[in-house]
């Protein structure tokens, strides 16, 4: 995990992903700026709408950015062309959430993972191709006798596999997960945890990892970064984001976590107030219609991310 | 009679339900001889994974399986008393919104996007009241102040509402006819986890002010200790453990409740090692002769294979359906009450 070297993998500037609504533009993502270094994990949390899922899109272009750049080893992915695009995917993939309806219902396991050999001519021999698909479904614990079953006929934890399976296949160094977990029940949801964190140690991924679930990301990821309506609002090492949350957004939610515990002294923050809407958002801090603190200052400007603690950046005047 | 007495003092109590859904694939066993009961005023989790026939149990009270593919096979389900297998559908019409209500998991669905919420919530206060619609609408508005939304936003449609908002509308439908009993399925589950915060105090705060009775259904054991008071663990149709918070938190007997606590990730040792239960669920169409948790078990025997295991109680209330309950309490040094 502890991979170091000079320059991050993953540098994003100022990346923005508006949309055009007939009410009037939308910001999915507002302005962020990060850098991901080789082998670990960043782990991405907010709620629903906060634009984690389209920023891990636009990094990847599946989505075309607004604004902003995001640098891959030192390119510039928002500037290749659609060829060069193509074979920078085989350095970044993705993790879907649904493993429903991320997988084509009528290509069986074995074709779903040689896809994308097949796709970027990585493998042309149709037997070496054939080893490399059941080489890649033993690396992710699929049994061989399914190479020719269908996705109807598993359940959602080997279907999930499979997605990562068919990731894998292109030997790619970064990894977007967009909720690999989320669909799936705990006992399952703990044994693909664990075969990503154990591929990321086998072959040095790095990954982003987006969720809304807590528990998780505090596990599975070195740092994490919180964002809200589109803007980060906290950035932070783990234990460090969840011994000394900064940012009033970070603590209600750290705080609205159910505890599997007994006895616990809970100080729960409940968020009162309408949220602000991402649509043409007003010049200011876009959490303070819900902030207990927010002063005149956070309604009309917008605070910048600052450096409060080595690598703990905050996006609050008040903190 | 001290048995009507018995069933009195109970919100809820089924006995050897046997569910079962005849389907093009063969005969699925979904619920699988599986009592359950909720004392007045309490709140009873039920905790389970995908297919272990929460949901199922839930219908089976309401009679609201899907037919003609569900038949209930045996067993009795009473509330507060009331033999409800013996009902007509007519008698169950009166029933279901007065004396239990449910709520289920999507709020997105469980709404009618082309009715106003009010009408939605005076609808099933105008068939179990006969109030002329004017004063079940009155009604309707209030029950939205009761969950925190204000009376006028009556008049909107669904789709007008965040997911947070629509299951409030969605609870002061279920709460509209104060029923003694509300069964509420995996209620927060789609929600973010702030509203969920927001929701579940609310659903705290109501459960008070109408003493009802509950049965929550979750697959978070984090919602049970903040909401429940009993909890009953499901595992393929059966309850397999059953006790207080108490006793399945810090007792814990059955090796499939320790795996559910064992594949949470831990917010106070982050680096540790998840241990997940290897496998999956028997298939309900294919259940094994004995305990159905076998072949995922670390401590499994032949014996757990050929058998079905016999509870094994610990106090007089908590059990444990597990041929090696006894000694595995032993080996975790659980050197608490044995008798």
């Amino acid at each position: 995990m502890g991979v170091t070297s000079t320059a991050p993998l993953l540098q994003v500037n100022h990346l923005k992903k508006y949309f055009k609504t007939p009410r009037g533009t939308l910001h999915a993502v507002d302005d962020v700026t990060f850098t991901l270094e080789a082998g670990r994990t960043l782990g991405v949390v907010g709620e629903s709408g906060c634009g984690k899922s389209t920023m891990g899109r636009a990094i990847l272009r599946l989505l075309e950015p607004t604004g902003g750049e995001v640098r891959f080893a030192g390119e510039d992915v928002s500037k290749l062309s659609p060829a060069q695009m193509r074979a920078m995917r085989t350095k970044m993939q993705m993790i879907f959430q649904d493993p429903f309806s991320s997988l084509d219902p009528r290509k069986s396991v074995g074709q779903t993972i040689a896809e994308p050999i097949r796709l970027h001519r990585l493998i042309r021999g149709k037997q070496e191709r054939q080893a490399r698909v059941l080489e890649l479904m033993e690396t992710v614990g699929l049994s061989e006798r399914l190479v020719n079953a269908y996705p109807h006929e598993l359940d959602g934890g080997r279907r999930q596999r499979i997605g990562i399976a068919r990731a894998l296949a292109v030997n790619p160094k970064f990894i977007v997960c967009d909720e690999p977990v989320s669909a799936l029940d705990v006992s399952i949801q703990a044994q693909i945890l664990n075969l990503m964190k154990d591929l990321q140690e086998k072959i040095g991924l790095t990954y982003l990892f987006i969720t809304h679930d807590l528990s998780v990301v505090n596990h599975f990821s070195d740092d994490i970064m919180v964002m809200y309506l589109g803007r980060l609002v906290e950035k932070a090492p783990s234990e460090d984001l969840f011994s000394h949350p900064t940012h009033p957004y970070t603590k209600a939610l750290l705080s609205a976590i159910p505890i599997p515990k007994l006895h616990r002294e809970t100080k729960r923050i409940l968020l009162k107030g309408e949220i602000t809407s991402p649509i043409d958002p007003p010049n200011a801090c876009r959490f303070a219609n819900r902030c207990p603190h927010a002063t005149d200052q956070c309604r009309q400007q917008e605070p910048p991310l600052r450096e409060r603690a080595p690598g703990h950046f905050v996006a609050c005047f008040n903190q | 009679m001290s048995d009507q007495k018995r069933h009195g003092s109970l919100a809820l109590d089924i006995q050897g339900l046997v569910v079962e859904f005849h389907t093009l694939d063969g005969v699925v066993h979904a619920v699988n001889g599986l009592d359950l009961s909720i004392e007045q005023g309490t709140t009873l989790g039920l905790v389970g994974e995908t297919g272990a026939g929460k949901t199922t149990t839930a219908l089976s009270v309401l009679r609201l399986l899907a037919q003609p593919a569900g038949r209930i096979r045996a067993g009795s389900i009473r509330l507060d008393g009331e033999d409800l297998l013996a009902k007509s559908e007519q008698e169950m019409g009166k029933i279901r919104g007065k004396q239990v209500s449910m709520i289920f998991q999507d709020p997105m669905t469980s709404l009618n996007p082309v009715m106003t919420v009010e009408r939605q919530i005076a609808e099933v206060i105008a068939h179990h009241t006969r109030l002329p619609e004017r004063q079940a609408v009155e009604q309707a508005r209030q029950m939205l102040e009761t969950v925190g939304i204000p009376g006028e936003r009556g008049s909107e449609y669904p789709h007008q509402f965040s997911g947070g908002m629509k299951q409030r509308v969605v609870i002061a439908m279920a709460l509209a006819c104060s029923p003694q009993l509300l069964i509420a399925d995996e209620p927060t589950t789609a929600l973010d986890v702030t509203i969920q915060a927001q929701v579940l105090e609310m659903m705290k705060q109501l459960r008070q002010t109408y003493q009802m009775s509950m049965l929550m259904i979750t697959h978070d054991l984090g919602i049970v200790a903040e909401t429940c008071d009993r909890v009953a663990v499901i595992y393929a149709g059966r309850i397999v453990e059953y006790g207080t918070l108490e006793d399945i938190f810090e007792h814990t007997l059955h090796p499939y409740t320790r795996g559910l606590f064992d594949s949470l990730p831990n917010l106070e040792d982050r680096t540790a090692r998840l241990k997940p239960i290897p496998g999956l669920m028997p298939d309900p169409a294919n259940l094994p002769e004995g305990c159905a948790f076998c072949t995922r078990c670390a401590y499994a025997t032949d014996q757990c294979a050929q058998h079905r295991p016999e509870r094994f109680y610990r106090t007089q209330e908590h059990y444990a359906e597990c041929h090696r309950c006894r000694q595995i309490c032993f080996e975790k040094g659980g050197s608490a009450v044995w008798e």
